[in-house]
């Protein structure tokens, strides 16, 4: 390569460089993001002297910005020299895990936990504690809240010395005046504590949970929940059954709704970890307690965790203690703890088998089922493939099905709507058969409703269902009572079939459009009433693009052109406005 | 026909109002196309008969997803768009904008708050001027107001009025040769039409509102006899029913806006007549409050600003 042609090639990569101090934010993000093209472009060597001490006096730059270089360090080992010389993208990291942003500083953790992997110990030792050192005893909290998110990973690599160390940083951090990096240490600790020895656990975390579990910040306690259930998932609780017995108590009875909110949520991972005993004896009843909570963000997430929780205990507590809370649920004054009551309740189905599912669930499902909000009752329907698989689709159609028929013949057009919109998802768990049978007749009957929006959801749903179904079964059996309404008195009938067709089109083979759909909407533009006419001109401007193929060709040239012509030269303006406009696409597409 | 004015009503169908001198524009071409329009305007069937709306805006778009979109199906308001509700302007706007891009689809004739007069006081001119920060769109729609038609005929056998009849009006023709073309007098024939009211009593009676007749049964028997008709629609009365028919069928109010003034409690209702004249009520509520997209709070009163 002659000079002049490096000169040419490396063109771009100045631009960048250039870019990096640029004025304008957005061009020295791009440079940024550009970074290890810069670097593969400047060499290993150039990068490390020249290009990562620059960058680690540009950490005075936007939040953005510095986001990105956060980001980009971490990806810039290699080139530098791979992990012997990976140091040189300390200084500026640990510059970024001290600013103010708290992304900027997460990016920079991570990429620093990236750099701690691929370290040796022996470079951890030497290059690394100490950086987690001034971190740890940073003037501002900042740089101490970064540094609670670096132990776990360097701690394997270290001597014991060094380890012993470290927890005692650690203990100091648990310990910080700033609730910021006491939260920090909190969250971190979930991922520390699967990192020492049994031991260490017992006589060095237990005690620092113990005090965190009794923070005087609600926003502190609320995150030993995790940190509980990571202490437990390395000891065994039943070898260790008083060692935060007391602890979790007071986490279930926290004066803040915050700390009960969390462990509500979490429910289910804590009984995985705590073992049968504490369940039966303590937890139940501290799940009953969420169940009727004051808050209902509380009542809420109790309710995700109803089936995942009951698989732990036994039929007749379900039923004898829990159901009866359930009860209370279906009527809650909370439209969020009703909506998550209908969609976990379902799961019970399996636990509680056929006969029970009959007698205790279904009235509830029922009456959930006529929830005044929408996603309630969307909800509900949702699960039921739960429901079909336990109690069989006859009896699910025989108790659920009247209700849900009632409600599709509601006097209010509203709920009528509400209940079309979940017909696609309903056929698709109860299956063709059954649909034809029990909902067939339904779904056409929309297509007659008074109210113009039921009319025009049900066409919606008729192609949804073709989309379940299949283009056949909407051939054999919608298709001909769809046609029925081509013959209405009332032109307002006339025209749903007109949208219907077109509507259903979209999901129909190419044969069926020429041979079915274009003849049909032709017919009607003879129709005296012009709003049918200008329908059909619109009908057929919607489907001129899906006619591609030869036959679909032919119908085009044959039938709708011809038919589009006529409809230009009607008496009606807005029939040849719309009979013009789409002539205007009949022979681009 | 240009693609702003669709602009145009796409905005207002999303309750924006549309610049002032767009509002000129648009006030301009509707006086074209309804200075062609008769005192008593032909109305093929089939059609979709409307009453009062009263700048519920939100309650029109019920109404639209009742009875279907312009130009789909064809529409006849019986006047009353403005005053009261919060949304007098979008509501005006959006119907006039309909009626000059469908002229033949909708149909507007006047009702008595289609006035200079009776907009000063029942809160359109406020709304004007508060959306506006002056008065030019109130003026602009004030005298598209003064050539809104008197009536329409459907199909030569119902007859569509906002009040009612006036006893210096025998005959259609009688109605024709009106100037319509001013600002609603105090009394006569213009003033009756929009003003008189059916009760139950025989011949004419003074009307309490202090304008207009009340007129009973005998009335509307000898104008549909002299005229043909099978019947007379009109709106200008809140009916809790959302419609109500009187003297054997022969006349029937019309009311548009459900929930009227946001705290009457009454349904509304439509009237959709098919091609074959055969009647349908369709009757609907005020639209739910997530379908508003506003507060449910009203909006601070002018001297708190």
């Amino acid at each position: 390569m002659n000079p002049e042609d490096e000169v040419n090639s490396l063109y771009p990569i100045a631009v960048l460089i250039d870019e990096l101090k640029h004025d304008d934010v957005s061009l020295r993000l791009n440079a940024i993001r550009n970074l290890t093209t810069i670097a593969s472009a400047l060499g290993i060597e150039r990068t490390r002297e020249e290009l990562i001490p620059f960058l680690d006096e540009s950490i005075d730059d936007e939040d953005e910005v510095l986001l990105a270089l956060a980001e980009e360090l971490g990806n810039l080992i290699d080139h530098v020299g791979g992990p012997q010389y990976a140091h040189c993208l300390l200084s500026p990291l640990e510059n970024l895990a001290a600013v103010e942003e708290t992304v900027v500083r997460e990016k920079a953790i991570e990429s620093l936990s990236k750099i701690a992997q691929i370290f040796s110990s022996e470079q951890i030792e030497n290059q690394y504690i100490s950086l987690i050192k001034r971190l740890t005893n940073g003037d501002w909290f900042t740089s101490r809240t970064s540094a609670c998110g670096l132990y776990a990973p360097v701690y394997k690599k270290c001597q014991p010395s060094t380890q012993a160390e470290l927890k005692k940083l650690y203990a100091q951090l648990c310990k910080d005046d700033t609730p910021m990096v006491r939260r920090a240490a909190t969250t971190n600790m979930a991922k520390f504590v699967k990192e020492v020895s049994q031991d260490s656990i017992i006589n060095e975390f237990v005690p620092l949970f113990k005090i965190l579990s009794k923070d005087d910040q609600d926003s502190v306690r609320l995150l030993t929940v995790e940190v509980f259930v990571s202490i437990f998932e390395v000891l065994s609780f039943e070898n260790n059954e008083n060692l935060l017995n007391e602890e979790l108590r007071g986490l279930c009875t926290d004066s803040s709704w915050r700390v009960r909110y969390m462990v509500a949520d979490n429910l289910v991972k804590v009984a995985n970890v705590v073992g049968n005993k504490t369940i039966q004896n303590e937890l139940v009843e501290f799940f009953i307690n969420f169940l009727s909570d004051n808050e209902p963000e509380v009542r809420t997430a109790a309710s995700t965790q109803i089936s995942g929780f009951c698989a732990f205990i036994p039929k007749d507590t379900i039923l004898n203690k829990i159901l009866p809370c359930l009860k209370n649920l279906v009527t809650d004054s909370s439209q969020h703890v009703r909506g998550s009551l209908a969609l976990n309740i379902s799961g019970l189905a399996p636990l509680l088998g056929k006969e029970s599912t009959i007698e205790y669930l279904l009235p509830l499902f029922l009456q959930l089922l006529k929830d005044e909000i929408p996603e309630v009752r969307l909800n509900i329907i949702s699960k039921l493939d739960v429901v079909n698989k336990v109690i069989g689709i006859e009896l699910l159609s025989q108790s659920l099905l009247p209700a849900i028929v009632e409600l599709a013949e509601d006097k209010q057009w509203r709920v009528r709507l509400a209940i079309i919109e979940h017909i696609p998802l309903l056929a698709s768990q109860l299956g063709v058969q059954f649909f034809d049978e029990k909902l067939g007749s339904l779904c056409m009957s929309w297509l007659g409703d008074c109210v113009y929006s039921i009319r025009e959801a049900a066409t919606t749903n008729l192609r949804k269902l073709t989309d379940v179904f299949g283009v056949e079964w909407a051939r054999t059996t919608i298709i001909p009572q769809i046609m029925v309404f081509a013959q209405h008195s009332n032109y307002l009938y006339r025209m749903t079939m007109i949208f219907a067709i077109t509507t259903l089109a979209q999901a129909l083979t190419p044969e069926m459009i020429a041979e079915i759909i274009i003849p049909t909407i032709a017919n009607l533009s003879d129709d005296p009433i012009p709003n049918i006419r200008f329908n059909v001109a619109k009908s057929f401007e919607q489907l001129i693009p899906l006619m591609k193929t030869p036959q679909l060709q032919k119908a085009k040239e044959e039938i709708v052109k011809p038919t589009l012509m006529k409809l230009h030269e009607d008496t009606d303006n807005d029939v040849k406005f719309f009979a013009n406009r789409a002539l205007s696409i009949v022979d681009s597409v | 026909m240009g693609s702003d004015l669709d602009r145009q009503i796409e905005q207002l169908r999303r309750c924006e109002v549309i610049k002032e001198s767009e509002v000129k524009d648009l006030c301009n071409k509707a006086r074209e196309i309804l200075v062609e329009e008769s005192n008593v305007q032909r109305v093929d069937a089939p059609v979709t008969i409307c009453g009062d709306i009263h700048g519920q805006f939100y309650d029109l778009k019920e109404l639209f997803k009742v009875g279907g979109e312009c130009p789909e199906t064809n529409y006849l308001f019986m006047g009353d768009f403005v005053d009261r509700g919060f949304y007098s302007v979008e509501t005006f706007l959006l119907l006039l904008a309909l009626k000059v891009r469908y002229p033949d689809r909708i149909t507007l004739i006047r009702g008595n708050h289609e006035s200079r007069q009776i907009t000063q006081v029942y809160g359109f001119y406020d709304e004007c001027l508060r959306k506006y920060a002056s008065v030019n769109v109130w003026r602009y729609c004030c005298e598209i107001f003064d050539y809104l038609s008197l009536s329409a005929i459907i199909d030569d056998r119902i007859l569509c009025v906002h009040g009612g009849l006036s006893p210096s009006i025998n005959t259609l023709d009688q109605i024709r040769t009106i100037d319509r073309k001013q600002e609603v007098p105090h009394d006569g024939a213009m003033c009756d039409l929009l003003w008189s009211d059916p009760d139950e009593i025989e011949g004419w009676g003074l009307s309490p509102r202090g304008a207009g007749y009340l007129f009973g049964g005998d009335v509307v028997e000898s104008f549909i006899h002299a005229n043909n008709l099978e019947l007379i629609a009109r709106a200008h009365q809140l009916v809790m029913e959302g419609y109500k028919s009187m003297f054997k069928d022969t006349i029937v109010t019309v009311w548009s806006a459900p929930n009227y003034c946001y705290r009457c409690n009454n349904v509304a209702a439509i009237l959709e007549l098919d091609e074959h004249l055969n009647r349908n009520y369709r009757i609907f509520e005020a639209a739910p409050q997530e379908a508003r997209g506003i507060p449910a709070k009203k909006p601070a009163p002018d001297y708190f600003l």
